[in-house]
């Protein structure tokens, strides 16, 4: 027994901390889209960190709980609710068997929620994670996303935690209209005029309909000019939220699904802390890129995952 | 060994051997990828070879970027460049022609030559698999004698099945999952060239050489019932070094 979905939503998928080790054989590794928000669903349920949980786009699925289970929501507000009463987010709630969960539109703040159950959802591992790639219809239930009528199992599902009253955190508060992401130059910076890299820099984009789990298309008022071989290089390794050039010279920032690959120029990389800003980012926004060194991006990464951290020891360390 | 190294955000480091396409330099990144993977760097999440350079991704929390790149200079200084990997060959059977391989005739009517010789120059020579990527288990694959002239078709086809075989001058890929593709089809494999539910999904990995081996259309049928029960063994031998 575990969670039965009565609608789907238009985007729900499973996903886990993602699939690592295969890139090499062409595979990307999935995972979250905001890893933030994923880290701190499975922190308020007591989970651990990469355990699997649902990924919820715009519109959110209508799930029976059909048997006893602590769950939390993070990330994007779709107004949650238990049984038609609207639930805080970012808190650990106890769900009974036979409620109703229900999520509806992205609202103002985000567009991407996390669903967790403490214990963990029953899904089988392919190639060891629970994370589904849609494109090559790999992990999750089937390879594919949440349908209507599905069925997921509960591996462990308890009814109570320790530090029930205490186990909420903050909200995110995601970017409104405009986003500024933070950017390391490289790895083809160099195929790029000094003026062509300032005016990156200098002139915003705008997120386009081309927005899914794989990439954000932008587009720029002024395509981005190539300086050589039309903006093809030799293929190589590409990472999330690396900015690839195509010849067009409008930008694709890589995302969770991104190719492991591939043959464009990439003028930059998101740091990470910004890709959940842009995860929960919706076409229509302005993007502006601001330039940092690795050095700083390293710094407020790790500073990043000391507060995930932080809240992970104060809600589930045991006494 | 000349290495530079770029910064892929915060969490990727592409160390770039070389800059061309070549047997050469792909060996080297081979040789530092197996360095690496023998001799792990704690941080290092995972490692993608490419033609001409290896991608590190890693955690900054266990490792930053400085200290990862004075490791890894110190590995490509200390490394013995005389150590030659195994040449690993697999006999990859492929059926040539007909609703297999619907381009070799335009093929033989490009290179003006017979069907039977487009097929010995695509069978009589062993390719390289440089990387794997673009899609899980996709090769990129390329022979060094004879290659054909022809190119991508003019107008690409929408979907081509899984198995096909496809070549333009020394290049030849099979597709692992249904895709659309431009290249001309010569043939088809009856092997899974993807199966995420085998011990290991990919036919080809990176590094390894393949030699195609031709089969009647019977034989395809046969092996192919062989492989969906996974019974069919995959013939491997050890490339004599050159």
């Amino acid at each position: 027994m575990g969670i039965y979905f009565r609608e789907s939503g238009i985007l729900t998928t499973i996903q886990d901390a993602g699939r690592f080790g295969y890139q090499q054989f062409g595979v990307s590794p999935a995972g979250p889209m905001d890893t933030k928000a994923f880290n701190l669903a499975n922190i308020l349920v007591g989970n651990k960190r990469s355990e699997g949980a649902l990924e919820i786009t715009f519109l959110g699925p209508t799930i029976v709980v059909e048997e006893d289970n602590i769950f939390a929501v993070t990330g994007g507000e779709l107004s949650p609710t238990l049984n038609d009463e609207n639930i805080p987010m970012y808190t650990a709630i106890l769900a009974k068997a036979g409620d109703e969960i229900k999520f509806g539109m992205a609202g103002a703040n985000g567009c991407r929620a996390y669903l967790s159950f403490a214990g963990g959802l029953d899904v089988p591992e392919v190639m060891g994670s629970k994370a589904t790639l849609l494109r090559n219809k790999l992990g999750g239930l089937d390879g594919r996303a949440i349908k209507k009528e599905d069925r997921i199992g509960f591996v462990n599902p308890k009814s109570e935690l320790q530090n029930m009253e205490s186990r909420h955190l903050p909200i995110d508060i995601y970017p409104i209209k405009e986003t500024v992401l933070r950017v390391i130059t490289g790895p083809q910076d160099g195929n790029f005029s000094k003026e062509e890299l300032r005016n990156f820099f200098w002139y915003g984009a705008e997120i386009t309909n081309e927005f899914d789990r794989m990439g954000c298309r932008l587009e720029r008022v002024e395509p981005l000019k190539h300086s050589f071989n039309n903006g093809n290089i030799m293929t190589d390794g590409i990472a999330f939220g690396s900015i690839q050039v195509p010849s067009n010279g409008q930008p694709i920032i890589m995302l969770a699904d991104r190719q492991s690959t591939g043959g464009y120029a990439k003028i930059g990389n998101v740091i990470s802390v910004d890709l959940p800003k842009l995860a929960q980012s919706k076409p229509g926004y302005k993007v502006r890129f601001v330039s940092v060194s690795i050095e700083l991006a390293q710094q407020l990464y790790n500073r990043q995952l000391k507060e995930i951290n932080d809240y992970d020891n104060k809600l589930n360390s045991e006494e | 060994m000349k290495a530079e190294f770029l910064t892929v955000g915060d969490s990727a480091v592409s160390i770039q051997l070389g800059s061309e396409i070549s047997l050469e330099i792909n060996r080297l990144v081979r040789m530092l990828y197996k360095d690496i993977e023998t001799n792990p760097i704690d941080g290092v999440v995972e490692m993608v070879p490419t033609y001409a350079s290896l991608m590190v991704h890693y955690r900054a929390e266990t490792i930053e970027y400085k200290k990862l790149i004075s490791i890894i200079e110190e590995r490509i200084n200390d490394m013995n460049q005389d150590v030659e990997e195994k040449h690993i060959v697999k006999e990859i059977p492929i059926c040539y022609g007909k609703d297999l391989g619907p381009d070799l005739e335009l093929c033989a009517s490009i290179e003006g030559i017979s069907e039977d010789e487009i097929i010995r120059k695509h069978s009589e020579h062993i390719y390289y698999a440089y990387m794997l990527g673009f899609a899980p288990g996709h090769a990129y694959m390329s022979r060094f004698e004879e290659p054909f002239s022809f190119k991508r078709r003019e107008s690409p086809r929408i979907k081509i099945a899984a198995g096909s075989i496809v070549a333009m001058e020394s290049l030849s890929n099979f597709i692992p999952f249904e895709q659309p593709c431009g290249w001309n089809i010569l043939g088809g494999t009856p092997l899974k060239v993807c199966d995420y539910k085998r011990e290991d999904p990919f036919i080809v990995h990176a590094g390894e050489y393949v030699k195609f081996t031709p089969v009647s259309i019977k034989d395809y049928e046969r092996i192919r019932e062989l492989d969906l029960n996974d019974r069919y063994i995959i013939n491997t031998f050890e490339k004599a070094v050159d």
